[in-house]
């Protein structure tokens, strides 16, 4: 073969791109769309004052993605798989439920954001959901998207508009730094969602799983892993730098002027310096790429997951005969969440945040059975985590579980 | 039936009712037995380790854990290392349902008194095991019982069970006899929703003749994953074992450098067919084609022929058998003749009558959607490949090759076993 001359830094540019695969899909999937809908909330209601929280949970998301990945690279088997190995029957059906739960918030969220990006466009609700569920559904079933998984991805590629504002909008980086590090923060409740809601879209427990079986199906092995690691840091920090972007321009647009995002249309004039008045197109089509793209990938991979655990027969290979609980929990989940999204009077915007939420308050339960298996001998024999490693998913762990019990024992305190 | 689940954590009382302990795990030996014995009990008694005991101390399981000696003088037990220990290592762990031929979760495990010894029987796999384990048994049979449900259980016999634990050689060597009875292609399927590391480990005791067999049926993934953990002598054998076609397209899958050396270590004559399938594309008649075909000079009788079939080496190693291609010493193509004709025709015939210039062929670079549409339309069970230039013969696409774009064989090879892969 002829060996083509390249500099040294395209060459080594082109060598890191191929090193990237699950970690940065994984990744990139913090800015689907209850994602972007939570950040330019947290931008437009509190300015610059959340930024400190996405510094933190990159490092988070970091440490706990790592060891998901390193645990898919050691057993070569799924989340769900060691929970039920090490941990038993009702440990494994108390973690499912709890996945299933934090999963199916996420799914009626990106529901939501399709509709939302329809009802941008002026369709109604009643029309984008069902369609475009029966679509992906059965594009999923038939295994075979290859294709629309590309275009989905291009479309998802409008979030980097974000990036292109920032530049474009010059914001006051002084304030900025300033207010990241010294943030005015007052634990009201609403600020207290808030905060969760920005943890549990970056930092989710179906991330977890879907990386890690990711790279126990790609084979990876120890003496590849490095690559791995690599992939799994940059592709945090990629989604996040995006977060950060869209917290930046929601403060500097939204914030500036006053406007407190209700919904969609409030959102998506954030990126009217960079698209003017085509910003609503720009922002529905990012919007429902990101979502798509969700759905193509949540439903299948919770359904694998509880399959996995309870040693159901599984797999788009199988019949529906042979598979009726994966499919029909598939299905289950698509329907259950289109319905949700098609209550008449359902607060879109407000849905994908709380999902979020949700994800955080529930994601402890996860975290505290990942801990423990990622420093099991018996799993993961000399790859078991560092004293680092542990101090700082410990620490994050108590941290969304400090915020949780703020957010409930909050009413008692102001009782007393 | 006693459940494993029933037992564990369950006070253990010596002869005189003194509390032992708690039941930790159970400990089988024999696991090629069909009904493998239980050699000895864990129990937890508040030291560090597990105190074992020796099986024959035990005088029931069921309802309650008794054992027949005063607690003084318990017989311990000395593990020799391949004991299988039932909760630790069976319980809620995937194992091939060899009957079923398909993977499957352990959710109890099913435990039968004979004789006044203990052994393991079965394996429970269904919902009920499920219930159970969570507590919500009699529930559930109330439940079923209101709705006139049939209560199943779904208990697999021990014998028809291969465990896929891959550290213990003795246990492992079980699995590997019990796993090589299926079909290859079930073997495959199984590896691939297996973990590699474990299908590794259960591939390395299989002859080369097996693991070729299986490797053809298996998806791509695991054929890398496979070939690469093998010694390269070893690779290059199985790969020697495999079909061609199906060698030169795991190949070329691989780096060029280690796919080179691969066919460097093989026979001269299997590395010449691979190398030959490996200068077309995947997708073409040259790519799919295998290149052991049957075949005899045109100049014979037809008892000739018959008599070459039988006793040439080359034609023996022939699988695909249905027609015999006619060839000149060039080996050019000069006619065709099924099997069914060459049997039921007079022995003193010339071959020459079954010269044609108008046979079905293709070359190697038909895309492989052409050759399907070929054998469709003659009916052909296979179709030969011919270089256009010399006209000499290559080989053949057999049908089930051929119809592989519209129908693959392995399935899994389309299929993502995780979506967004």
């Amino acid at each position: 073969m002829k060996k083509m001359k390249l500099p040294l830094w395209l060459k080594n540019f082109l060598l890191f791109l191929s090193i990237l695969g699950p970690g940065l899909i994984t990744a990139s999937a913090d800015n689907d769309a209850p994602g972007i809908a939570t950040y330019s909330m947290v931008g437009s209601n509190y300015g610059y004052n959340f930024l400190w929280l996405i510094l933190v949970i990159t490092v988070g998301e970091v440490v706990i993605l790592e060891m998901a990945a390193r645990m898919g690279a050691v057993t070569g088997k799924g989340t769900a798989d060691l929970i039920r190995e090490k941990f038993g029957v009702k440990m494994t059906t108390f973690a499912m439920f709890c996945l299933l739960i934090a999963n199916l918030g996420t799914t009626v969220a990106e529901f939501a954001g399709i509709a939302s990006a329809g009802e941008l466009f002026g369709i109604s609700k009643y029309v984008t959901v069902p369609i475009l569920a029966l679509f992906m559904g059965l594009l999923i079933l038939r295994g075979n998207y290859k294709i629309i998984e590309k275009i989905l991805i291009a479309l998802s590629l409008a979030a980097l508009s974000y990036i292109a504002t920032v530049f474009i909008i010059k914001p006051d980086w002084g304030v900025i730094l300033h207010d990241t590090i010294r943030p005015q923060i007052q634990l009201s409740r609403d600020q207290i969602i808030s905060m969760l809601a920005v943890i549990g879209t970056t930092i989710t427990p179906w991330a977890i799983f879907y990386l890690q079986a990711s790279v126990a199906d790609k084979g990876v092995s120890m003496e590849g892993y490095k690559d791995t690691r690599i992939d799994v840091t940059f592709g945090s920090a990629w989604g996040n730098v995006i977060s950060a972007c869209i917290i930046i321009v929601s403060a500097a647009t939204l914030f500036k002027a006053g406007i407190r995002v209700e919904d969609a249309k409030d959102a998506a004039m954030a990126l009217a310096p960079l698209a003017g008045g085509a910003s609503t197109v720009l922002f529905a089509v990012g919007l429902l790429g990101a979502s798509l793209l969700s759905v193509s990938v949540l439903p299948l991979s919770t359904t694998y997951a509880v399959c996995e655990a309870f040693g159901f027969e599984r797999g788009l290979n199988r019949s529906f005969r042979d598979a009726p609980i994966f499919y029909g929990s598939f299905i289950g989940i698509i329907v259950l969440s289109v319905l949700i999204v098609l209550i008449p009077g359902m607060p879109l915007f407000q849905m994908m945040i709380l999902s979020q939420t949700l994800n955080a308050v529930l994601l402890p339960v996860i975290l505290a059975l990942v801990l423990k298996l990622a420093n099991d001998r018996a799993v993961m024999g000399n790859y078991r985590n560092s004293k680092v490693t542990n101090v700082l998913a410990i620490a994050i762990t108590f941290l969304i579980v400090f915020v949780t019990a703020v957010l409930l024992f909050e009413p008692l305190i102001e009782l007393i | 039936m006693i459940y494993l689940s029933k037992l564990l954590d369950q006070k253990v009382w010596d002869a005189f009712g003194h509390v032992v302990g708690k039941l930790d795990d159970l400990l089988v030996d024999n696991t090629d037995q069909t009904m493998p014995p239980i050699t000895a009990i864990g129990i937890k008694d508040g030291s560090p380790q597990p105190k074992l005991i020796d099986a024959k101390d035990i005088a029931t399981l069921w309802p309650s854990i008794t054992l027949n000696v005063d607690i003084s003088k318990l017989d311990l037990f000395q593990p020799v290392g391949h004991e299988l220990y039932l909760k630790q290592r069976a319980l809620d762990q995937q194992i091939v349902d060899t009957e079923g031929k398909r993977l499957v979760r352990v959710n109890d495990l099913q435990i039968a008194r004979k004789n006044n010894r203990f052994y393991l029987t079965g394996v429970d796999v269904g919902g009920t095991g499920l219930l159970r384990r969570l507590g919500l048994e009699n529930l559930a049979k109330s439940v079923a019982k209101l709705l006139k449900k049939r209560w199943k259980t779904h208990v697999i016999p021990w014998e028809d069970v291969a465990s896929i634990e891959h550290d213990d050689p003795l246990r492992l060597k079980v699995s590997q006899d019990r796993l090589v009875q299926m079909e290859p292609a079930d073997i495959a399927s199984i590896l691939d929703d297996l973990d590699h590391h474990t299908s590794k480990a259960l591939l390395q005791g299989f002859t080369d003749e097996q693991l070729a067999d299986t490797l053809e049926e298996a998806s791509a993934e695991v054929q890398q994953a496979v070939i690469s953990a093998l010694q390269p002598e070893r690779a290059a054998d199985v790969l020697e074992e495999m079909d061609p076609d199906e060698a030169a397209d795991l190949l070329a899958d691989m780096d060029d450098q280690v796919s080179e050396q691969l066919l460097k270590l093989m026979e001269d004559d299997d590395e010449e067919d691979v190398r030959i399938l490996l200068r077309y594309p995947e997708d073409s008649s040259g790519g799919i084609m295998t290149t052991e075909f049957a075949s005899v000079p045109g100049n014979f009788t037809v008892e000739q022929a018959l008599h070459h079939l039988r006793t040439n080496e080359e034609a023996k190693d022939d699988e695909f058998m249905f027609y015999v291609y006619l060839l000149d010493q060039n080996k050019r193509l000069q006619g065709v003749i099924s099997l069914r004709d060459l049997v039921t025709s007079p022995l003193n015939q010339q071959l020459s009558n079954w010269f044609d210039d108008d046979t079905v062929i293709v070359n190697p670079l038909t895309p492989q959607e052409e050759a399907a549409y070929l054998v469709a339309k003659y009916n052909l069970m296979a179709v030969p490949v011919i270089e256009p230039e010399s006209n000499v013969m290559l080989g053949i696409v057999t049908v089930d090759d051929a119809l592989d774009t519209v129908l693959p064989t392995a399935w899994k090879k389309k299929m993502p076993r995780f979506a967004g892969r």
